[in-house]
């Protein structure tokens, strides 16, 4: 379960917190499973929050003649 | 004689002919501003090259067509290379055009229209086929000049608002004549890597600058990306072909990231709306089910659970009841049992049945004695009642009140009659016995 979360994307976390929260708010979910449901979001909240406040500034590479990656910064003028 | 007179046919061969042999005429280079255009259906183009002062009919025969760029419209400024010939029919001569190609800048704002007209309606540029732009793209890919204001901006862009996201540059050239090739190669490149985003675009520059931007490769590259695509040409107010085929126009570079990526402020506020709302939603969902808890609560039964007891209890004692009831029953049938068979026993013990036969012999014997005093009274009654009868028969009774027995010869005289004179009679009376003799 954990690992699967991991693969998840920031856009798939972000998609799944939504529909918890909507399926929280339908009302519809009997109380054990929204209280599964409660925690899986706040796990996610807190994920995503994580992941963005961590990133601090973005990775940047450049392709190189030979097909390599290599980190790249522009020059400053 | 000899007739001067030749005929129209004769002349006109003649013109040609000469015309035909004349060596300046063979290959004319040709400057000319196109008129009275006209493609005919079979391919060909027929139209007129004026300038100020003059004017020659032009045709194009569709094997030349073929090899001309652009669709030559009136008012275009050409350069065109062919031979003057006579067309003999209407007597006309005119230029037979090998080759046409365009006169000078203005005339890439044609061509810029005519290519897009053609993708247009190839539909490259279908609002239907525009792919998605992911909202939270984590790995972009650049396709720009590795020098200069455009991937700086673009680079110090995304680190502001979503430093979460890779990239990827993919260098390229963005001016001259080489460029074009450039980005079609770096497109495809790009095209392998697992990218969420492609953005291909370069700073302001002038509309020469930016040309390969309206590249039909660029443009066919760009439209057989698999990855979304946003343009950002530095050219705010004209668009490029690029602009038409991407799936998302920006207007610079850094517009690009703007529209590419979201912003960290934004994400972190929809992610905590996102927890408050479920955790309101929680607690609400709480607070209903603990009032329908404390509804359940207050109910009679749970209030009073003497009051379920009760019933119970009630319902206990009759079953106790029932259950002494039969146990009772059971008992007393089985006493009765034992009883009867004690009884049975008890009359098959000896001194029981010695007793038993004494008590009957008893009776017998009473019986019998009861017997024996009746039959005894059977007897004496009877004698009683001769003696009673006898007793009111004895004539000696009967003599006390008065009567007398008159005998006769000591026979008892009952009638007067058998008497005579003379006779003796002893009369017995109840206190003794007298001789008298009858007189009459």
């Amino acid at each position: 379960m954990k690992e699967k979360e991991k693969e998840l994307t920031f856009e798939e976390n972000l998609e799944k917190l939504e529909s918890i929260v909507k399926d929280l708010e339908s009302g519809n979910t009997p109380l054990d499973e929204a209280i599964d449901k409660f925690n899986e979001a706040i796990k996610i909240a807190k994920l995503c929050d994580d992941k963005l406040k961590k990133a601090e500034k973005a990775v940047s590479q450049i392709l190189k003649e030979d097909g390599t990656l290599e980190d790249f910064k522009p020059e400053v003028e | 004689m000899k007739d001067k007179y030749i005929t129209v046919t004769q002349l006109t061969k003649y013109i040609k002919f000469k015309i035909d042999n004349d060596e300046n005429l063979n290959e004319i280079f040709l400057r000319g501003e196109i008129s009275n255009f006209k493609a005919h259906t079979r391919g060909h183009y027929y139209f007129t090259l004026k300038d100020e002062n003059a004017r020659i009919n032009a045709v194009m025969f569709a094997s030349s067509v073929n090899k001309c760029k652009f669709l030559p419209q009136d008012g275009m400024k050409v350069l065109v290379t062919g031979k003057v010939s006579v067309y003999e029919a209407n007597g006309g001569y005119q230029i037979y055009v090998n080759s046409m190609i365009e006169d000078g800048v203005g005339n890439l704002y044609i061509a810029f229209e005519q290519l897009k007209e053609k993708l247009a309606k190839e539909g490259l540029f279908d609002p239907a086929k525009k792919k998605p732009i992911p909202k939270y793209p984590e790995l972009i890919g650049i396709i720009t000049a590795p020098t200069g204001a455009a991937i700086r901006d673009m680079l110090s862009t995304l680190a502001r608002r979503f430093p979460l996201a890779r990239t990827i540059l993919f260098p390229s050239l963005v001016q001259g004549a080489e460029a074009a090739g450039d980005i079609v190669k770096q497109i495809k490149k790009a095209s392998t890597y697992p990218l969420d985003l492609l953005i291909v675009g370069r700073g302001g520059g002038s509309i020469e600058d930016m040309w390969c931007f309206n590249d039909e490769n660029v443009a066919r590259a760009l439209y057989d990306c698999p990855i979304p695509t946003i343009s950002a040409v530095g050219h705010e107010i004209d668009f490029t072909i690029a602009d038409f085929v991407a799936d998302l126009r920006a207007p610079t570079p850094t517009g690009a990231m703007e529209m590419g990526v979201p912003n960290k402020q934004d994400v972190l506020i929809l992610i905590k709306q996102l927890k408050m709302r479920s955790e309101k939603n929680m607690l609400h969902q709480l607070e209903v089910k603990r009032e329908r808890l404390d509804q359940i609560a207050s109910r009679y039964v749970l209030k009073n659970p003497l009051s379920m007891y009760e019933a119970k209890e009630e319902k206990f004692d009759r079953l106790l009841d029932q259950l002494q009831f039969s146990i009772s029953g059971l008992l007393e049938r089985n006493r009765k049992r034992l009883e009867q068979s004690s009884k049975h026993y008890f009359f098959l013990h000896p001194e029981k049945i010695y007793d038993e036969k004494q008590r009957q012999l008893e009776n017998v014997v009473l019986a019998l004695k009861k017997q024996v005093t009746i039959s005894m009274q059977n007897y004496v009654n009877p004698y009683n009642q001769l003696l009673s009868k006898l007793d009111a028969l004895n004539p000696l009774l009967t003599m006390k009140r008065g009567y007398a027995i008159v005998r006769c010869n000591d026979k008892v005289i009952s009638s007067s009659k058998k008497l005579k004179e003379n006779d003796l009679l002893k009369i017995t009376f109840n206190d003794g016995i007298i001789t008298s003799k009858v007189v009459k």
